[in-house]
């Protein structure tokens, strides 16, 4: 079992994703989006998505920092925005969280990071209406399946073009479309502190992430089978709890059902509902 | 006899009759004017595809009011196109007409509607319980709908019932994006080449194109010829309409090199299902 096994057809991929994006926004009415931006990867690719889908007059990408911000995340993000020939835009969030800092002292990392993560939402959600536009998503299919991620922080929005896609997939498609190479050999981090990553707080290589996880979701191995191929089992037992305890963020909380036709469980109709 | 079909690679608004009916008539037109005796739509072309509940409120007859303009069109070229039929027993089925000289020549409800994983037709829709055999201006014609089409006991039982034109309304999803083809392309192309090859008829696949809420249907609609192969075959993901010839002495000629059907013993799978169906 190698990561070959993820192996995509690029140019299929582009094609079908540019296309998802272009008529997910014009069936809802829209012609523009806004992608909030981190430096990392993933919001690169989808920016590049979106502005080879709508035109680089219709996406809207902001920088969105705080205290905590690397310099390289900036640089990343300000490369990325010229790679597109987009205008840049940035919107400190460091006094927004101050204020609620203030009054909340003793915060740990992981209550800060999510409210961080809560108040790009909200930036981005606003400015997304100021704009008339669609936030489109940057989740990969890696961060959905293990949870990391914030509930209603970055994983709000309207649609996600590469909630399919594997990290290593995500890899592989910003080196088929030519990214600039500082932002795809970057390590993963949420960039909340310095020094943190995706890898060092997942504990365990997007390679490896995504192999077990292929194994578990796609193939719908066994832990033994997965095992067999050559990981540890309390890893494969590790990733496996992950995807359990983070199921919740991934659906739509439950509505208690009282009436003939209830929201969520019987009043059954598509997101592209047009009429 | 050789004649011009024009596949209708269409993407139907999800839920909007009337801009469906618009985009119908429009791709009809078209096609008559650049010659064609007959046109196929996608599955479900008139109603899109995950209508969920909106099934309810969007089904109707094939002889309504909303479809009186297809029905006049048919006078100058027969259509085949996908519609939610509300049933005289008020179910819903995923249905097929085909209409020709004004008329409603045949209504086929898709047999297999496919429910598992990203699918769940059944939640919705009625089974049909017949296949569809119906003699045309174009020879023993019948229709299968997507899912249809992946069974080919049903499919050589057609061929064998004398179809030589098969009209395969599609609405595939793209999945397996690994290799040079899409996985879904080389199971329906497997299909095209088994129905033309061994069975001996034409085949004309019109798959839809389009997002419905994630879901993207990939096109590729194809005419497979028996003794020609694959002649026509529409590209991935874009809205086209192409033109295809049939020559039906095709037919005569590649079941007469390869007499699959000549030789085909059906009391053999008649005795097997009388004898073994319980054992």
């Amino acid at each position: 079992m190698t990561v070959d096994a993820l192996a995509l057809n690029n140019a299929f991929v582009y094609d079908f994703l540019k296309r998802f994006v272009q008529e997910e926004l014009y069936t809802s009415g829209f012609t523009e989006a806004c992608i909030a931006l981190s430096g990392g990867l993933d919001s690169a690719l989808v920016l590049k998505l979106a502005v080879d889908a709508l035109g680089v007059s219709h996406v809207h990408a902001i920088f969105l920092p705080c205290k905590a911000s690397s310099e390289e995340s900036r640089r990343d993000a300000h490369t990325m925005v010229e790679f597109c020939g987009i205008p840049w835009h940035e919107l400190d969030i460091s006094a927004m969280a101050d204020a609620y800092l203030a009054v909340q002292p003793g915060m740990d990392r992981l209550r800060t990071g999510n409210l961080l993560a809560r108040l790009r939402m909200a930036v981005i959600f606003d400015q997304s209406k100021n704009e008339n536009a669609l936030v489109v998503g940057t989740s990969n299919k890696s961060e959905l399946l293990v949870g990391y991620s914030t509930w209603y922080g970055d994983m709000a929005c309207a649609l996600m073009p590469i909630g399919d896609l594997y990290k290593t997939q995500v890899r592989s498609l910003a080196r088929h479309l030519g990214l600039p190479q500082q932002v795809i050999a970057k390590p993963p981090s949420a960039d909340l502190w310095a020094g943190q990553t995706d890898e060092g707080e997942i504990g365990v290589s997007y390679e490896t992430l995504d192999q077990i996880l292929y194994l578990l979701v796609d193939q719908r191995c066994s832990p033994a089978e997965i095992v067999s191929e050559g990981f540890g089992l309390d890893l494969v037992r590790q990733i496996e709890r992950k995807i359990l305890t983070s199921q919740f963020k991934r659906v739509a909380p439950p509505v208690a059902k009282l009436s003939q036709r209830t929201v969520g469980t019987d009043f059954l109709y598509p997101r592209d509902w047009r009429r | 006899m050789t004649y011009t079909v024009a596949l209708a690679q269409v993407n139907p608004a999800c839920g909007d009759l009337e801009y469906n009916v618009k985009l119908h008539v429009a791709q009809a037109e078209q096609a008559h004017e650049a010659g064609a005796a007959l046109i196929v739509f996608p599955e479900l072309s008139l109603t899109g595809y995950s209508l969920k509940d909106q099934t309810l409120d969007i089904m109707r007859s094939a002889d309504c009011p909303e479809f009186e303009a297809l029905r006049k069109l048919s006078r100058h070229i027969a259509i085949c196109a996908g519609f939610v039929e509300e049933g005289a027993d008020g179910i819903p089925y995923n249905s097929a007409f085909f209409l020709d000289a004004g008329e409603v020549r045949h209504v086929h409800r898709k047999m297999y509607l496919s429910t598992h994983g990203m699918f769940e037709e059944l939640k919705f829709l009625g089974r049909g319980r017949q296949l569809s055999i119906f003699d045309t201006r174009f020879g023993r014609t019948g229709i299968v709908i997507c899912r249809d089409l992946f069974h080919p006991l049903e499919v050589s039982t057609m061929a064998s019932l004398g179809v030589e034109l098969l009209l395969a309304p599609s609405a595939m999803p793209a999945r397996g994006f690994t290799g040079d083809e899409l996985a879904i392309e080389h199971t329906v192309s497997l299909a095209l080449g088994s129905a033309s090859t061994f069975l001996g008829m034409f085949v004309v696949y019109v798959n839809r194109v389009g997002f419905d809420d994630g879901l993207g249907f990939y096109g590729g609609s194809a005419l497979s010829d028996p003794v020609g192969g694959i002649t026509v075959s529409a590209p991935r993901f874009e809205a086209v309409q192409l033109l295809g010839t049939i020559d039906t002495s095709h037919i005569a000629r590649h079941r007469y090199q390869l007499p699959i059907l000549r030789e085909e013993d059906t009391d053999i799978v008649r005795h097997a299902l009388d004898t073994r169906r319980d054992s």
